[in-house]
């Protein structure tokens, strides 16, 4: 399994964590993603950007599973997983946040958390446990369950429903559960959609904070926060990748001024 | 030879052309406000009893006039029923507006029954439209020619209609995306009623046509609704093309198969609606549609804490225990056999409840797992072993197996298409019991013998008489414990099952399926887990019923009891486990009081459940916590009830 962490440490000197290899995704005559080569290094911050229909987010669902690729490979740690599910790729670490609607809204805060944490270590019990063990009993589940809700400052809500929790609280949860599940990698597709600029800083700043070991990879739209935070930057157009550097070659760069920045001044 | 063929193809052609426009109607519904509306058959039947009341006093030659006026009038019933019923649950999950028209087949069947006579009766047709004429060398009958040619027409031209104006161009529209045609600024909630209208006018049309071609009867609605839905499923949800294909399609294997292979009718069109599902999810003509999310609003009954929701339990079991004891003193023992039925069912109800509200499965097909059960204890009776273990044991392993291979094929579909392709097993298993041998065709097993014991071993119910001071428990009574065990024991197991690991993972799948997969679960492999465990139980429900009655007959599988079991559940409150149980029990006791004042208690029990569907969808179980705000007004803080405890759901 590769949530050890010794084995995914040796491999950090030679595999890039993420590689996507000629990667192309059809939906009948449009293409959607292009023959993309993206290599993301263990431990960078990575933005994507791009204008609307630029295939930003196909790109995402092809990388987590959830969406089968036409053509291409994945390779996530050096191994192959493009044919692998959605949820052996989340077990493998690539982790994925969604926007805040995304939680349990019907569960406790605790029960949010405890299920991400019980996914990682399902393997530890026989079948017939998991079947009729209460969850209460699960000591060491337990236990990193409670330290994630301290670690996103919801330990005094823990018991309360998950949709009775303030907007700013459902975005830190949200970021615990994707944290719980012992993510390599954390993709997050518009984590501030919709945010005032005010909420935005403190999400970046929750996701920096608790995130801080993990390699991201973001799709965002407020330019400037993007430029501040990557190191690097991919900027896809049409399903291909445009260009690809840091904040500064990005802002320089001719192309993505033409075909993007342009467009998104209109 | 060949003349026949053809002939049977004309009638083929005639049965298909009344599906297309029933079939159309409900496709476009689904298609624009995904409503799966099984209301539909009776708005046909409707149809036809409205033109033989309009018919009969001018006779025959008032057919036509009818054949207008008569849609026009069940259209109307239509829009009111959008707008009354249907939409005050928009935005919910569809699968209430599956409850909600469930509820209104039972109180439009039952006013039909209330207003006409029940039995077959003719719907006059004028003469122009008797006799035979040929055609291209066939001599047909005048009235399958004009059911073809008028029925071609009346789907022409609403294609035309879709197709080429601006109402149809926004209803198409609307089936694409809502919220799009929201955003231009057209109100498309003002189009739905006429949509629904519409296609419950073509139902009208479809039931007059066809109550001409055959008889008009109280049933008619009910044996069409199936099928029709069979065909829209098949076609592609919301697809005209396909309601037209699929219509015609099964319209002409039907009548084929009725005259070459009377054995194979009713199982092949469920083959062939499972078949295409399997290897395209969406049906023939079905495109990739926005998932309607809307969730599924379980029970909550948190008025209560931990400790003393537990004497109330335990308090409820020692009085249920004390039931059998008065039986004969104080009422009669009646209650008993009344109280074994409620307790099956709530078996039954609770199995379904396992699956539909904790892991958000809707079994439209749960009275198979019931029927199967009960079937299975009845053919090891007869064939394999006298002992009530066994046989309770085989139904319980064959029902597990069974859901094991219905859940592997049904879960790779999702949402409606998976209560559809549930509901196609049933009615399969359904129409296979009436045509095996050893399932004893249409009359079923009766007559059924056993003993309480293993090899040999044991004793009949019927020979124990337990002398407790003053009463005496015998066979009935003994009965009433074993299913009370048999409750109580599925209740805990259940509830043990709902606390650990797995069972979180299932409410996690109920809660947001898309999340659970994201948190590194096989969500298809819980699903269809919690699918076994529940058609086991269903299938202990089954088996039950037969060990106690002695029989097993069709109509345990059949669609409505599939409908009446899910009545169960959000009555009392799904996702809840004990709020099935009071759901059945509520049904039942219902039953019993309106029977004696009314053979049409379905009229009565459908309005009760329409109003629960609209204003309390968490069931009974969330009546003390809805009206509590009103009770604690009055009565002051020293009556309130652990206030925190309003975030626990049944399931603590």
């Amino acid at each position: 399994m590769a949530t050890e962490p010794i084995e995914t440490d040796e491999r950090v000197a030679d595999e890039p964590i993420l590689r996507t290899d000629e990667l192309v995704k059809n939906f009948g005559q449009f293409t959607a993603t292009d023959r993309v080569d993206l290599t993301v290094e263990r431990g960078e911050f990575r933005s994507i950007i791009g204008p609307n229909g630029a295939g930003k987010t196909t790109l995402f669902n092809l990388v987590t599973g959830a969406l089968p690729v036409t053509d291409g490979r994945i390779y996530f740690d050096g191994e192959d997983i493009t044919t692998l599910s959605p949820a052996e790729r989340v077990r493998r670490g690539i982790g994925r946040s969604f926007q805040i609607s995304n939680i349990f809204g019907g569960l406790s805060v605790r029960e949010n958390v405890r299920l991400a944490a019980q996914s990682i270590d399902r393997d530890r019990y026989g079948f017939v446990e998991s079947l009729f063990k209460p969850t209460h009993r699960y000591d060491g589940m337990n236990e990193r369950t409670s330290r994630i809700l301290e670690r996103i400052g919801l330990s005094d809500v823990a018991d309360e429903e998950a949709n009775a929790l303030a907007y700013g609280d459902k975005r830190r949860l949200e970021i615990g559960v994707v944290l719980a599940t012992e993510p390599d990698l954390v993709l997050f597709d518009e984590p501030t959609a919709g945010m005032s600029v005010e909420e935005t800083r403190e999400t970046i700043e929750l996701i920096e904070d608790v995130l801080v070991d993990q390699t991201l990879l973001l799709i965002e739209h407020d330019i400037e926060l993007v430029m501040e935070l990557s190191d690097r930057i991919t900027v896809l157009n049409r399903g291909q990748i445009l260009a690809e550097g840091t904040p500064d070659e990005i802002a320089a760069n001719r192309d993505v001024q033409d075909a993007y920045l342009g467009g998104m001044m209109e | 030879m060949i003349g026949g063929i053809l002939q049977q193809l004309v009638d083929g052609l005639t049965i298909g052309v009344v599906y297309v426009l029933l079939a159309a109607g409900l496709s476009v519904i689904f298609g624009v406000m995904h409503v799966i509306n099984f209301a539909h058959g009776e708005l046909f039947a409707l149809g036809a009893y409205f033109a033989l009341a309009l018919i009969a006093p001018f006779g025959g030659t008032a057919f036509f006039a009818a054949l207008f006026v008569a849609p026009l009038l069940v259209g109307i019933i239509g829009v009111a029923i959008e707008r009354f019923t249907v939409r005050p649950l928009y935005g919910r999950n569809p699968l209430y507006h599956i409850l909600l028209t469930f509820g209104l087949v039972l109180v439009i069947n039952d006013l039909i029954y209330l207003i006409w006579e029940p039995g077959n009766v003719n719907l006059p047709t004028p003469a122009i439209l008797s006799g035979t004429i040929d055609v291209v060398g066939l001599n047909a009958s005048v009235y399958n020619v004009f059911v073809i040619v008028f029925g071609a027409a009346m789907a022409l031209s609403v294609w035309a209609m879709l197709e080429h104006t601006k109402y149809g161009l926004i209803i198409r529209a609307g089936s694409q995306d809502r919220q799009m045609v929201r955003n231009l600024g057209i109100d498309i909630d003002r189009y739905y009623s006429l949509v629904f209208g519409m296609g419950a006018a073509l139902a009208a049309v479809a039931g007059i046509i066809l109550g001409g071609y055959q008889t008009v009867s109280p049933e008619m609605g009910m044996s069409v609704i199936i099928p029709a839905f069979v065909i829209v499923v098949l076609g592609g949800l919301g697809s005209f093309k396909g309601a037209v294909a699929g219509g015609l399609l099964v319209g002409i294997i039907q009548t084929l198969l009725r005259t070459y292979a009377p054995i194979l009718e009713g199982t092949v069109i469920f083959l062939l609606m499972i078949g295409i599902l399997l290897v395209r999810p969406r049906g023939l003509f079905g495109v990739e549609m926005e998932e309607e999310g809307g969730e599924l609003l379980t029970g909550s009954g948190g008025v209560l804490d931990d400790r003393t929701r537990k004497w109330v339990g335990l308090a409820a079991v020692g009085l249920l225990a004390l039931l059998p004891l008065g039986a004969g003193t104080f009422y009669s023992t009646y209650t008993v056999t009344l109280a074994i039925e409620i307790l099956v069912w709530a078996l039954f109800a609770l199995s379904l409840d396992f699956v539909m509200g904790y892991t958000g499965l809707v079994s439209l097909g749960h009275a198979l797992f019931y029927g199967l059960g009960a079937y299975a204890v009845a053919i090891a009776l007869l064939h394999v072993s006298q002992s009530a273990f066994v046989a309770i044991g085989l139904a319980i392993v064959i029902s597990a197996a069974i859901a094991w291979v219905v859940g592997y094929l049904s879960i790779r579909v999702s949402g409606v298409y998976f209560a559809m392709i549930t509901l196609g097993f049933a009615e399969l298993f359904y129409n296979m019991l009436y045509r095996l041998e050893i399932t004893g065709g249409s009359e079923g097993l009766f007559g059924i013998s056993t003993y309480y014991g293993i090899a040999g071993v044991g004793i009949a119910l019927d020979e124990i008489g337990l002398f407790l001071g003053p009463v005496t428990l015998t066979g009935q009574s003994l009965f009433y414990y074993i299913a009370l065990a048999a409750l109580i024991g599925s209740f805990l197991l259940t509830r043990r099952m709902l606390n650990s690991p797995f069972g979180s993972v299932l409410k996690s799948i109920r809660e947001n399926e898309q999340r659970a997969t994201f948190l590194g679960y096989e969500t298809t492999r819980y699903k269809r887990r919690a699918f076994v465990v529940s058609g086991a139980l269903a299938g202990l429900a089954g088996g039950l019923f037969t060990l106690n009655s002695g029989y097993a007959a069709p109509s345990f599988a059949y669609w409505l009891h599939s409908g009446e079991v899910i009545v169960m559940v959000i009555l009392g409150g799904m996702g809840t486990l004990y709020g099935p149980i009071v759901g059945a029990t509520v049904f039942f006791g219902l039953e019993e009081i309106l029977t004696g004042f009314t053979p049409r208690w379905r009229l009565v029990l459908g309005t009760i459940f329409l109003l629960f569907v609209i204003f309390l969808p968490r069931g009974l179980v969330s009546l003390p916590a809805r009206l509590k705000p009103l009770v604690t007004r009055d009565s002051g803080p020293g009556a309130e009830p652990a206030p925190d405890d309003s975030h626990m759901r049944g399931d603590d």
